[in-house]
């Protein structure tokens, strides 16, 4: 059997893709979140930092980072679940007798050290926009998961009405500029929220650009800090031209970029977008992109993206490898100080 | 036809777990990946070719009908008889009663005459059918599918293609044949093929309006002898095909080369009309060296009703260059397995909504990354990306 494929030789496929989009589409009408959980999930990571409420420039999470934990945990289930016909069928039947949540409540139970990793990243974002010198404030209370997936699966008629409520939300706030962490959230809100709420049309920035626009005020520590094999994540290369910033901002932190085959405007998806409908094969594009980042031969992998940070992390546990991913926030984090 | 996406997946992961699958696809894509782009630094033209064509492309389908009309013209001038079929069923007809039964028919290979199920229809009829493209010869020796549209077998290994030449032709090969000896094998036999044969049946990269022209690119030679050999030649090909001139047409068959990464072309092929002479007192005489009768039957097949949507319309633009499939991850590991029962990878999802209907292409489109490779590299600026998007909502909407 190959490497890093489970035991399902022989094995029909049997998971009911409409009962998964049901589900998903169900817990955000009822939450607002694709996972079942308490709204609140979204923004404790801010406790203890001294954020306005107010201000211009805003931080929009749209919650991918903190969700990521959880969504992987229900993408580890559904792997699980495709290769028994118990499972398949248990979702078939939770979509028909409406029993949805709680199905959901069963499978997500993400570890602590999921958890604090995606803090890490947030505040690690925020110490680095702070050190850029941007007056950064962070509304909590509007802070909200940007629907991104329902768009993604075509659920559009529940993303309309999610989207009018985020978009309602921001423009509340009165903010001039909108400030996200993630490519998912960038695009949505600032080429796709504009298509579906009228009169939406917010000034929207990755961290990743902000920070290069201020790269002069970043001071970072002297010395060579190793070799960075960089993932550029789909959304930031293809959709919203996002290449050279990362590699600016790298660069002047002290690390020396390793370009992997597939990289720039022509990187390769981490298999990210599929791995709730196809979780066998959303696993094996991870695998494909996780050896040639391998091949490349950084210290370092860095993502970008919370999707690709997943992926390619149970793409390198199923491989039996051990390599150093991280967050491209944690990487610049590390390097702050004079 | 429906297709459910859970039975296309059951058949993704049976390829999944079959390493010989796996690494067939995965060598080929090695080799074949961003191929398009050192031909376009070797060959800069290219570039003005890819936008000729796509104005070009754009004009016909925006006036489809007066194409048609303009093309109906120059073939009758040219001593070219027109068919034009709506549906698999007329085009089954058409053919069946030009071909008739009892024959030794030939096709070069043809994804419309796949799409139709031509082969086996004139095979039911009591014809003796031979593919003559290499890979789609090994398709018909397997009974399977074409796993890329310029590439048919490469998902099959030279141990499978010569399991599948020795067992099924009868050809003697060494005991680890070399690929040279499979295609000297598959030669042999179809040489003895070609000569016999009653029609030939090609397909058609693009079809000129201007002179009635039909053009084909390849590299084997097989379209040659095909096209040339046989007393009938018949093509067939879809709509979307038709280009204003045949400047359009030849510059359509070399950005199709260009992108499929095969470029220059072996053979470029340029039929405007049964053979034909006028060496005797200089009168015109119809059914010279090559065949005595030219018919070309256009096919509709949803493609029509496929211009009306806003959501496949810009999908008739391709030219079948497969280049999307090279770069999508998806396809990279599932080859034509995803994508519908003929065509298959990003394209091939849009070509079976138009064809099978968009209910169809919805359960391929949920596999589907959003990643956008496709989208970089269509020679013909097609969103596929986005079209698809618009599949899943067609999906999405019945949950």
């Amino acid at each position: 059997m190959p490497q890093g494929l489970p035991a399902y030789i022989g094995c029909r496929y049997l998971l009911d893709v409409r009962s998964i989009l049901r589900i998903l589409a169900d817990n955000i009408k009822r939450t607002g979140l694709p996972v079942p959980g308490d709204p609140g999930l979204l923004t404790s990571w801010s406790t203890g930092l001294d954020l306005p409420e107010k201000g211009d420039v805003i931080l929009y999470t749209g919650g991918l980072y903190q969700l990521l934990p959880y969504i992987e945990e229900f993408a580890e289930y559904l792997e699980k679940l495709e290769g028994g016909k118990a499972g398949g069928l248990l979702l078939k039947a939770a979509g028909k007798l409406g029993r949805l949540a709680s199905l959901s409540k069963i499978v997500v139970r993400p570890s602590r050290e999921r958890l604090e990793y995606s803090r890490q990243v947030l505040v690690s974002i925020v110490e680095l926009l702070k050190s850029a010198g941007v007056e950064i404030a962070y509304p909590r209370g509007i802070d909200s998961y940007s629907g991104v997936l329902l768009y993604d699966m075509g659920l559009d008629t529940v993303f309309r009405e999610h989207a009018r409520k985020v978009a309602e939300a921001l423009e509340s706030v009165g903010a001039k500029t909108i400030v996200t962490v993630d490519p998912h959230t960038t695009h949505v809100l600032r080429k796709v929220f504009p298509r579906y709420v009228e009169g939406f049309a917010p000034t929207v920035k990755s961290y990743i650009e902000v920070l290069a626009e201020n790269i002069d005020n970043l001071q970072f520590k002297q010395g060579d800090a190793g070799q960075v094999v960089i993932h550029d994540p789909c959304f930031y290369a293809r959709y919203e031209d996002i290449i050279d910033e990362p590699r600016l901002l790298l660069g002047k932190a002290g690390y020396t970029v390793v370009e992997p085959r597939r990289s720039g405007r022509m990187t390769y998806c981490c298999g990210g977008p599929i791995e709730s409908i196809a979780p066998r094969l959303s696993r094996r594009i991870a695998e494909t992109r996780a050896r040639e980042l391998d091949e490349a031969g950084g210290e370092i992998i860095a993502t970008l993206c919370p999707i690709c940070y997943s992926n390619l992390r149970r793409a390198y546990r199923g491989l039996g490898l051990e390599r150093d991913i991280q967050d491209l926030s944690i990487l610049l984090y590390r390097r702050l100080g004079p | 036809m429906s297709i459910m996406l859970e039975k296309v997946l059951e058949d993704i992961y049976k390829g999944l777990e079959d390493p010989e699958f796996s690494m067939a696809i995965s060598r080929s894509v090695s080799n074949a990946e961003g191929k398009h782009l050192r031909v376009k630094e070797s060959y800069p033209y290219v570039e003005d070719l890819r936008l000729r064509v796509l104005e070009a492309k754009k004009k016909a389908l925006e006036n489809i009908d007066y194409y048609i009309d303009q093309l109906a013209r120059s073939l009758e001038r040219n001593h070219g008889v027109l068919h034009i079929a709506r549906d698999r069923d007329e085009a089954q007809s058409i053919l069946g009663d030009l071909v008739g039964s009892g024959k030794l028919v030939v096709f070069s290979k043809s994804i419309v005459a796949e799409e139709l199920g031509l082969r086996e229809y004139l095979e039911s009829l009591g014809n003796q059918v031979w593919e003559t493209d290499l890979g789609q010869l090994l398709i018909q020796l397997e009974h399977g599918k074409p796993m890329h549209t310029t590439a048919p077998a490469i998902h099959l290994t030279i141990e499978k293609a010569a399991r599948l030449v020795r067992e099924k032709l009868g050809g003697e090969l060494p005991s680890s044949p070399e690929p040279e000896d499979i295609v000297s094998a598959v030669r042999r036999f179809l040489r003895g093929i070609y000569y016999r044969a009653d029609v030939g049946i090609s397909g058609a990269n693009a079809v000129a309006a201007d002179t009635g022209s039909i053009v084909l690119v390849e590299n084997e030679g097989n379209i040659r002898l095909v096209t040339g050999y046989p007393p009938i030649h018949i093509a067939v090909t879809g709509i979307e095909k038709i280009v204003p001139s045949l400047n359009d047409a030849i510059s359509y068959a070399l950005v199709q080369a260009a992108y499929a990464g095969l470029f220059p072309p072996t053979y470029l092929n340029v039929i405007s009309g049964p053979s034909n002479t006028a060496d005797i007192e200089h009168r015109r005489v119809y059914g010279a060296h090559g065949p005595r009768e030219l018919h070309l039957i256009l096919i509709d097949n949803g493609r029509r009703r496929a211009l009306l949507d806003p959501g496949l319309r810009d999908h008739l633009r391709c030219i079948r260059c497969g280049r999307c499939q090279w770069e999508c991850p998806v396809w990279h590991h599932t080859a034509n397995k995803w994508g519908g029962p003929t065509y298959g990878g990003p394209m091939g999802v849009l070509w079976t909504a138009i064809t099978l209907g968009k209910e169809t292409g919805a359960e391929l489109s949920m596999l589907c990354l959003g990643c956008a490779r496709c989208d970089e590299v269509c020679p013909m600026e097609i969103p596929l990306s986005s079209l698809i998007r618009g599949l899943k909502r067609v999906y999405s909407s019945k949950i």
